[in-house]
């Protein structure tokens, strides 16, 4: 089954449309890149500016289409990207059994009339291949309009780091205001109280220390009743640690993406100092999470199955709750060999997906072993960022038990840790002996990510 | 800091510290040992115990069980292996995308025929599961134990007595039983005979449904006891029913003199004259529902006798087709009073003429093999749907190559048809592929993909997951 360029064309909703895939036809912004034994269907993924590639998939039977970005065109660039790839043979798709989540968009699909070229839509203009493919003509640029810029660069980040030192007076001004008024009664109206605080902290410039204030509440309420004045110790006091590290280091990379924004891919990627690891990664569970402020936090954990470097990696994506429900972009389970850039930090666990081959064989790599004994990956990580809310964790051989009052736990075989499980924990996890378990500590809890067992991996395949 | 300041010592004060801030007064002064680290600012010392208590909280002190921990044994192994791992998320994918109680029952159904049961993190019976099939039964038991708060019991291998009845969980008792049942029918009889009355009405129930199976003569007399002296009506009429099937229902009384009234002897032929059974018309709706509540009292036996006939000759003379109800009513009856042998008579009789519907009612009494062969009768000379057949056939069938059939036919042009849209047919690919033997669905496969359907599209899941599987069952 073969289309040409000009049901590209026809497909695109725009001239711009049209330009940006012509941008995105190169085989170096794809990976994964297959199609169907029928040659129906094709698909690949497509590095976008996001932590995740997207998933790109298209029939070519029909021409309907679906990708995993968050675009509200459609269809969007990397889909006429990867027909762009098809129709001039950019570069081979392999004929391969079809992913599941190809499977899966099929099986959704509502039907033809959804995916007709866009020839009988009211066209919104011209739209003109050789004029997509021109590349922008070099504009050279005045020294002086440059050195303008940057003064204003300058001038902006000045401005910013004043509005957020502002901010944190306002925030610690607050934090003791809740110890005079008392604990209890904070926890009592925490949701109303940090909202007023996280407003005042996004006019401040500190988003992402706002957008955690938000979250607060929900992290203290998961706690047992008795517990809760403890946790909001725990969560204030770190609020207090890094206003003073941000107070002390207002420059440093790392304590600005943990209170004002993070560094935008091209910086990450443009760093000669950003780590790359080049392993082969198992993908341990996807955490979608809708916050308080409208946007939808996908967050997928990744495990290292090297020997050495970052045990983990958490790729880490953004998109506003109201571009709708939006497929995962791996499966739980699966492993590739991959190519990751880590943020700039001491404990490196934030990373950008750069390249990802081609899955095939599957490995038969064992989980590693913990690193460091358990103790220390409990505390070890707030040696250097006490401020730091969750801590990705590899558990040694251990079991679920439970107490008489229904609550969770881990124990592990030795003996000499048991730590509580957040959230309810049935079925297999609980019947088997768990050889390896890949987890989260947060407050003082533990969320099983994924684990090893006598019966296989157990995770979550949802 | 200080060396002298103790982890020990923080501790201590933390709980005075937690307690002022609680109540909104200043902590600082409960922390003296810190004095130097705090400072004299009162509103800045409150701040760095705030943020030094914090730290101590989180990573000093950790939430400890506050009693004795239970550890749940393990998820024992099947008698039968789990399914291969490329094929698990074929299974999970199946029972996550259709949300019926039904198709979920009919995947582990078709898994259990073909040899092989699911995977525990895919799929596990509840507690209470009494349709999952019996080779689920120790998984039955472990969440039963999950569920409760008691000791586990002394699980057992022996063979199962009335001694060692209160050993063993009760999925794995009931499989017990209808191992021996199958093995030994008298020990399981005599099993039954001293330990049912200590069972509730429900399980009594479903213990006594397992006498079905090698109902002999040997079983009147426990079977006569339970008519006669169980406390739930329900138990009664099961033991009733099996009774009417050793041909012991009640002697014809007035009820079934009544019943008999509703129809008539005739003879039909000229040469081989033969006697057929006709309903008499019916004129009102009242009289339609005494011959009904009449039908639920009674037994084939005696209603045959009531006619002047044998049960066999009855199912024989039966008039099919002419008046619904009362077809459907017999079918009832034979179902629940009928020996196998007259329910398979039943079977070919409705097989002959035009009735799916009753074979439907008939099958969950038939052998596997007897569902298959309706089944694979039904499809090619009637115009049933696969998910007709597949009622007929249930899970266990393994028919050659039920595409050609009519329903096949009708299925690959609906498949090519203009209108055709992508989740069409969804259920009837599904159904072929439950009652379809591996190479059939190997065939099947090859035919539906020259018919336009993708290797990958989710509505062949069945299908490839059939095709896929080692065919490790016994064949019926």
């Amino acid at each position: 089954m073969a289309i040409d360029l000009k049901a590209v064309e026809q497909l695109a909703t725009d001239q711009s449309s049209l330009k940006a895939a012509a941008g995105l036809a190169k085989p170096a912004k794809w990976s994964g890149v297959g199609a169907s034994q029928d040659g129906a269907l094709i698909w690949g993924e497509c590095a976008g500016s996001g932590a995740n590639p997207y998933r790109v998939m298209a029939d070519l039977r029909d021409l309907g289409n679906k990708c995993t970005c968050p675009s509200r065109k459609f269809p969007c660039k990397h889909v006429l990207g990867l027909l762009w790839l098809n129709a001039e043979a950019v570069v081979p798709f392999v004929p391969a059994d079809t992913p599941a989540w190809v499977s899966d968009w099929l099986g959704r699909r509502r039907g033809t009339s959804a995916a007709k070229p866009a020839s009988s839509a009211p066209s919104t203009g011209e739209k003109d291949l050789r004029a997509a493919r021109a590349g922008e003509p070099e504009v050279a640029e005045d020294p002086k309009d440059v050195a303008r810029r940057e003064a204003q660069a300058a001038k902006r980040s000045e401005d910013t780091e004043r509005a957020i030192l502002d901010a944190l007076d306002a925030l610690e001004q607050w934090i003791g205001d809740q110890l005079r008024m008392g604990l209890a009664g904070f926890i009592d109206d925490a949701t109303a109280r940090c909202r007023r605080i996280a407003a005042r902290l996004v006019d401040g410039k500190a988003a992402v220390l706002a957008g955690r204030i938000d979250e607060l509440p929900s992290r203290l309420l998961a706690l047992a009743a008795g517990d809760r004045p403890r946790g909001a110790v725990v969560e204030l006091g770190k609020l207090v640690l890094l206003a003073r590290a941000f107070r002390a280091t207002p420059r440093d990379a790392e304590i600005r993406r943990a209170v004002a924004a993070s560094e935008t891919r091209e910086v990450v990627l443009a760093d000669p100092q950003a780590l790359r690891v080049d392993a082969r990664w198992e993908v341990l569970a996807e955490q979608v999470q809708t916050r308080r402020d409208g946007l939808v936090s996908q967050t997928t954990w990744l495990l290292n199955l090297a020997a050495t470097g970052p045990r983990f990696a958490m790729l880490l994506d953004f998109f506003p709750a109201s571009a709708g429900r939006r497929g995962s972009v791996f499966t739980p389970g699966e492993r590739f060999q991959a190519e990751l850039v880590f943020y700039p930090s001491q404990q490196p666990l934030r990373a950008l997906l750069m390249r990802r081959d081609a899955s095939g064989e599957t490995s038969a790599l064992e989980w590693p072993a913990p690193d460091t004994a358990l103790s220390d990956a409990l505390t070890r990580p707030l040696l250097a960022e006490p401020w730091v809310i969750e801590t990705p964790l590899l558990l040694p051989q251990g079991r679920i038990a439970r107490d008489d009052a229904g609550q969770t736990w881990w124990r592990s075989d030795d003996g000499m840790a048991t730590l509580p499980v957040a959230s309810e924990v049935d079925g297999l996890l609980c019947g088997t002996e768990l050889t390896r378990a890949a987890a989260i500590w947060s407050g003082n809890r533990l969320t099983v990510l994924a684990a090893q067992s006598p019966w296989g991996r157990i995770g979550s395949h949802e | 800091m200080s060396d002298a300041i103790t982890a020990e010592t923080i501790y201590e004060a933390m709980g005075a510290v937690l307690t002022r801030w609680t109540m909104g007064s200043a902590a600082a002064p409960a922390a003296s040992f810190w004095r130097t680290e705090l400072g004299d600012d009162p509103a800045e010392a409150e701040l760095r115990l705030l943020a030094l208590a914090g730290q101590f909280l989180s990573t000093a002190v950790t939430t400890e069980p506050a009693a004795a921990l239970r550890v749940l044994p393990d998820i024992p192994a099947l008698a039968l292996p789990t399914v291969p791992e490329t094929l698990r998320p074929l299974v999970r994918r199946i029972l996550a995308t259709r949300k019926q109680v039904k198709v979920k029952s009919d995947l582990i159904h078709f898994l259990a025929a073909r040899g092989w049961t699911t995977h525990p993190a895919d799929w596990m019976p509840e507690a209470d599961d009494d349709d999952a099939p019996d080779v689920y039964a120790n998984w039955r038991d472990w969440a039963a134990i999950a569920g409760s708060n008691s000791a586990s019991r002394r699980q057992t291998d022996d063979r199962l007595t009335a001694e060692n009845w209160d050993d063993y969980w009760p999925a794995a008792r009931k499989a017990a039983l209808i191992e021996l049942r199958r093995r030994d029918p008298s020990a399981a009889r005599a099993v039954l005979e001293t330990r049912l009355a200590g069972e509730n009405a429900d399980m009594r129930w479903r213990l006594l449904s397992l006498l079905s199976e090698r109902l002999s003569d040997d079983d009147l007399s426990i079977l006569e006891t339970i008519a006669a002296n169980d406390r739930a009506p329900r138990v009664k009429a099961l033991a009733t029913s099996l009774l009417a099937r050793l041909g012991r229902g009640s002697a014809a009384g007035e009820d079934t003199a009544e019943l008999a009234g509703f129809f008539a002897v005739k003879t039909k032929g000229l040469l081989r004259r033969s006697r057929v059974v006709q309903a008499e018309p019916l004129k009102t709706q009242a009289q339609s529902l005494r011959r009904k509540a009449l039908f639920d009292g009674a037994d084939l036996t005696s209603f045959a006798d009531a006619l002047g006939l044998a049960p066999q000759e009855l199912i024989a003379a039966w008039d099919w087709n002419a008046d619904r109800a009362a077809d459907a009513a017999l079918v009832d009856l034979i179902v629940a009073t009928g020996t196998d042998a007259q329910v398979t008579q039943a079977a070919d009789a409705v097989n002959e003429r035009d009735a799916p519907g009753l074979i439907i009612s008939l099958a969950e009494r038939l052998a596997p093999a007897e569902r298959a062969r309706h089944a694979e009768a039904a499809l090619n000379a009637r115009d049933i749907r696969f998910e007709l057949a597949q009622l007929i056939a249930g899970t266990a069938a393994r028919l050659r190559d039920p595409l050609s059939a009519p329903a096949g036919k009708a299925l690959l042009a609906a498949l090519q048809g203009d209108d055709a849209k992508p989740s069409d047919q969804a259920e009837e690919l599904h159904a072929l592929g439950l009652i379809v033997s591996r190479e059939g669905a190997r065939g099947a496969l090859e035919r539906l993909a020259g018919a336009g359907l993708l290797q990958g599209d989710p509505r062949l899941d069945m299908l490839r997951l059939n095709a896929a599987l080692d065919d490790k069952g016994a064949k019926p």
